[in-house]
């Protein structure tokens, strides 16, 4: 991967301390912009702006990858009819105050020209490029960004609740208007994971609601004009309905489907996600990036996405060329043979996608189980260290991922800074006599079956849930791990579910134990250590009293020492302000994480990938994502067509 | 006449009143709502859960009120005002999103009932009439294949031999030059070229078994004195078989004709979304998937209605043609 660091002094760390000084590294500006042949026609005949006009006063410079590309041509790729509004969101709106660079290592400048943190991690100035315009034309500045927060974060009719990544400790962020192009965003206490956090995609909230438009919308601005409103529009009930039909906080289908909403996107939507049969993209002449050359981004004409049904499908217009890109719902090893055979006529190749989350299989026991047995069997490290090493992991991923993958527990990724040999491999040897070693001194009573008894002398049974999930053949490997555990005397009852009645039982904490797959494999560890400590966040639920603790010390349970140790041991990380510190105090919380035990891995995960029309230049082989560091939004307004496609 | 159809007509309203609890009760069967299936999808994109947006989705959309409260409130919606309410996931009232793809459901199932019968009823009536012939064999052979072939998988060797042989663009029902074009002649070409596919795939199965109906009954008709009386009286053998047996071989077919209603909506959901049809197959295993409640209950409350006046119709049909049912 050769990125040209063109550009070196754009790039700012993510622990800043100090602004970084434009002055110094001022790259020479291009004062010659240049833009797509598709708007020349619209510039001359005055209906644009000439594209110097249209640029901001100093662009957004792109590292190119492979170089400077040329314009035209039209990506043709795919989405499911239904329900996969986030592919849109993934591929076309990632535009952000800061962002990650495309190694996942950095975060930079973007929308904001520079930006600055405080010393103690609790204040952070964004300072915006002067001359960012909407895709209709309208100046975006710091008014956009206040009526985010006053009209719309702090409404508590919109936010009912506040977004945790402007949230710390339970308070929302306080940000101030400084000048027409300064904001500050203020915390109560550190947060000095404020700015990776919002160079992931959820990080966009300030950036989305166009005041000018939006406004109209809103109760406070437009009292008189809104029932006149509500009565064309009859899905809508009241002024919050009709807000929230116009943008959406979560990108769900409405913002898809309101052609009127200016956005900062590089394209913008001329068929919605809607009806009809495909999703059309044309590009953004606002848009805000330029390339090294001083050409206006996107190269690329416009976007389709065809509406299809079913993945199969997908695969097959894929192999018959149909696609000049495609990435979701068919790069798994489902579809894999077939797409590798279709290369030739399909003229595309592999790319590898390094969506590596921490471990693709991961056995969670509910440590906080409403049964008071179960809960202290659970709860005790060895019984845990003697499940995992009564586990044949090379035999499961052998029979059940055909080789792919690497027995781990859940851990951060060899090719990873924050690698550790030992959190990753403890107790992985597959040792029966030594877990069945261990098991005889906490469960040493056994019934005539050869199952272990608990201490109130019934068989000691745990009560599995299994959803086929992620296409990782939960089932099997289950039906594996319940036979190696009977050879150890433990007695696992598969119960297999969907995930809805899962999302139920773990509101309840209803669960003894079930299997999962777990994030952190990469970078977004440092913000969303969800695996590796009682954390609340979504679909992790081993300990869910603790994590309730751990957010609000007035609800859950509180943890034993060492659990609040481990806990601590976060907080320390939220409060670095430089990069190295905070990286020394990640891995001394992943050492502690690790130490705890608290859930077995099964397999480390392999690339992903995904194909790509084999014209596509600028196209990084093995980007790094995650399910918050969307793809391929960042780098696609610099991929380019060599060759014509059709 | 219209004494029978009025009893039907009073008939129907009790049924379609317990239907439409019974659907309401179905949807709400499965554990968790529709917001449950938007956290698991927030989840999967690594944004947070606040319990407290949740709550406040689950006030706006009425989630939290009781199911009989949630029933009464839809149903009066349709019997006051015709509002269906809204689907929570695509923000927009349900008969919009109805109306938009019940078109070309229709369209699909009338050009499959048109071609089923046009070929089921030849063969079928060749078959009985030519029975153990070669013609007959083939015939009965293809007839139980086709039956015994899942229509999935016919859908996806079909598309794959089109694709991969013939270069065709499968699936959807128009290529992507006409998918966002006006009404021309060059899109109604398009449309018949696409069309003729899913047409042949969702009729084969139904065609198998309207073949071997129609073979059994025939047969059945055709042993009967009345057949042997005409053919003694001298009446030419065409004539003879047209004009009698087959007529009375038609009748259940007849019957069978109100099932197509309810098929409209329902039928060949699996082929629908299997080749990306824009009818309301796909439409209502989303919804189902959703747990989009109101979009999934309003598409099986059609689908009831349209069964219950399908019945009605093949009734009235049976009554017309056959005129033992009138007189029962």
């Amino acid at each position: 991967m050769g990125y040209q660091q063109k550009l070196r002094g754009l790039v700012v760390s993510t622990g800043l301390l100090t602004t970084v000084l434009w002055g110094a590294t001022l790259p020479a500006w291009a004062t010659d912009y240049k833009q797509a042949p598709m708007l020349d026609e619209q510039v001359k005949a005055g209906k644009l702006p000439a594209v110097a006009e249209r640029l901001p006063e100093h662009p957004y410079v792109e590292t190119m990858i492979d170089g400077v590309g040329k314009y035209g041509g039209t990506l043709r790729t795919t989405i499911l009819a239904n329900g996969d509004q986030y592919n849109l969101t993934r591929t076309i709106a990632n535009e952000l105050l800061v962002r990650w660079d495309p190694k996942w290592q950095k975060v930079m400048p973007s929308l904001a020209e520079e930006f600055k943190a405080s010393d103690d991690a609790t204040t952070y100035t964004f300072k915006l490029r002067k001359g960012l315009k909407w895709s209709d034309g309208q100046p975006f500045n710091a008014d956009d960004i206040m009526f985010w927060y006053e009209d719309v974060f702090m409404n508590s009719a919109l936010s009912p609740a506040k977004n945790p990544t402007f949230t710390v400790a339970g308070k929302p962020v306080k940000v101030t208007k400084i000048d027409d192009l300064t904001v500050e965003f203020k915390f109560e206490s550190p947060y000095g994971l404020f700015i990776q956090q919002l160079a992931y995609g959820q990080g966009h909230l300030p950036v989305i609601y166009p005041k000018h438009y939006l406004k109209q919308f809103h109760d406070k601005y437009n009292k008189d004009g809104i029932p006149a409103l509500l009565k064309a529009n009859p899905a809508a009930g009241d002024w919050v309905a009709l807000f929230n039909s116009k943008v959406s906080l979560t990108f769900q289908p409405p913002f898809w489907q309101n052609l009127a909403l200016p956005t900062l996107n590089p394209w913008v939507l001329t068929v919605p996600y809607a009806d009809s049969e495909r999703v059309v993209a044309t590009r953004n002449p606002y848009y805000w990036k330029v390339d090294t050359a001083g050409n206006q981004l996107p190269y690329i004409d416009g976007i389709t996405w065809a509406k299809l049904d079913d993945p199969q499908l997908m695969a097959l217009k894929m192999t018959s060329g149909e696609f000049d890109f495609a990435f979701r719902h068919i790069n798994n090893s489902t579809f894999k043979s077939v797409l590798f055979d279709g290369q030739q006529t399909g003229n595309y190749k592999f790319v590898d996608v390094k969506d590596l989350p921490a471990n693709d299989a991961v056995i969670l026991l509910n440590l906080n189980s409403t049964d008071p047995v179960k809960r202290k069997i659970f709860q005790n490290k060895d019984f845990r260290i003697a499940l995992s090493q009564s586990i044949n992991r090379q035999e499961i991923i052998d029979l059940v991922y055909v080789g792919q993958g690497a027995p781990a527990q859940v851990a951060v990724q060899p090719e990873h800074e924050l690698f550790n040999e030992r959190e990753a491999k403890q107790y992985t040897a597959f040792d029966p006599k030594a877990s069945a070693a261990i098991l005889d001194k906490i469960m040493p009573k056994k019934d005539a079956e050869g199952y272990r008894l608990d201490e109130s002398g019934k068989r000691f049974t745990i009560n599995f849930m299994v959803a086929d999930v992620f296409g990782l053949s939960y089932p099997d490997v289950m039906q594996m791990v319940q036979k190696y555990a009977k050879e150890v005397g433990i007695d696992i009852q598969l119960r297999t579910t969907d995930r809805a009645r899962l999302n139920t039982m773990w509101a309840a904490n209803e669960q003894d134990a079930y299997i999962w797959n777990c994030v952190g494999g990469l970078s977004e560890v440092y913000t969303d250590p969800r695996c590796y400590m009682p954390f609340q966040k979504a679909d992790i639920f081993f300990a869910m009293k603790w994590s309730e603790w751990y957010s609000n010390h007035a609800t859950g349970e509180e943890p034993p020492e060492n659990i609040k140790a481990l806990m601590a041991a976060y907080d320390k990380v939220n409060a670095a302000v430089t990069d190295d510190d905070r990286r020394q105090k990640m891995k001394d919380f992943l050492n502690q994480s690790a130490d705890n035990f608290l859930n077995i891995g099964i397999s480390r995960p392999m690339p992903k990938y995904m194909m790509t029309s084999k014209n596509l230049k600028n196209v990084v082989n093995g980007i790094p994502i995650t399910g918050n560091l969307w793809h391929p939004a960042p780098t696609l307004t610099q991929w380019y067509f060599d060759k014509p496609t059709k | 006449m219209l004494r029978y159809i009025l009893k039907r007509l009073v008939f129907a309203i009790p049924t379609l009143f317990a239907v439409s609890i019974i659907a309401f009760i179905i949807i709400q069967l499965p554990p968790g709502d529709y917001l449950t299936t938007l956290m698991a999808d927030w989840a999967s994109q690594g944004g947070a859960v606040e319990a407290g947006t949740v709550a406040a989705m689950r006030e706006r959309y009425g989630l939290d009120q009781p199911i009989y409260y949630q029933y009464y409130k839809w149903i009066w919606g349709i019997l006051t005002a015709g509002d269906f309410g809204i689907s929570f996931e695509l923000g927009k009232p349900v008969t919009e999103l109805i109306w938009n793809r019940l078109g070309f459901s229709l369209l699909l199932s009338l050009l499959t009932l048109c071609f089923v019968w046009a070929i089921a009823i030849p063969i079928g009536i060749l078959s009985a009439v030519r029975q153990y012939s070669i013609s007959d064999y083939t015939a009965t052979f293809l007839a139980f294949f086709f039956l015994a072939v899942p229509d999935f998988l016919m859908a996806l060797s079909a598309m794959y031999v089109m694709s991969a042989w013939f270069g065709q663009s499968v699936g959807g029902l128009f290529s992507p030059d006409y998918v966002d074009a006006g009404w021309s002649f060059g899109k109604l070409v398009d449309f018949a070229r696409h069309v003729w596919l899913p047409v042949v795939v969702i009729g084969l199965g139904s065609l198998a078994a309207l073949v071997r109906i129609m073979r059994a009954n025939l047969l059945d008709e055709l042993s009967k004195p009345y057949v042997t009386t005409a053919r003694a009286k001298g009446m030419s053998e065409l004539e003879l078989l047209i004009r009698y047996p087959v007529r009375l071989a038609l009748n259940p077919l007849i019957s069978t004709l109100g099932w197509i209603l309810p098929a409209v909506i329902s039928g060949e959901i699996i082929v629908s979304v299997v080749m990306s049809l824009p009818t309301t197959g796909p439409l209502l295993l989303r919804a189902l998937l959703a747990q989009d409640m109101y979009l999934a209950g309003s598409l099986i409350l059609l689908i009831s209605v349209l069964t219950i006046i399908g019945t009605l119709i093949s009734d009235i049909l049976l009554a017309l043609t056959d005129p033992r049912i009138r007189f029962q």
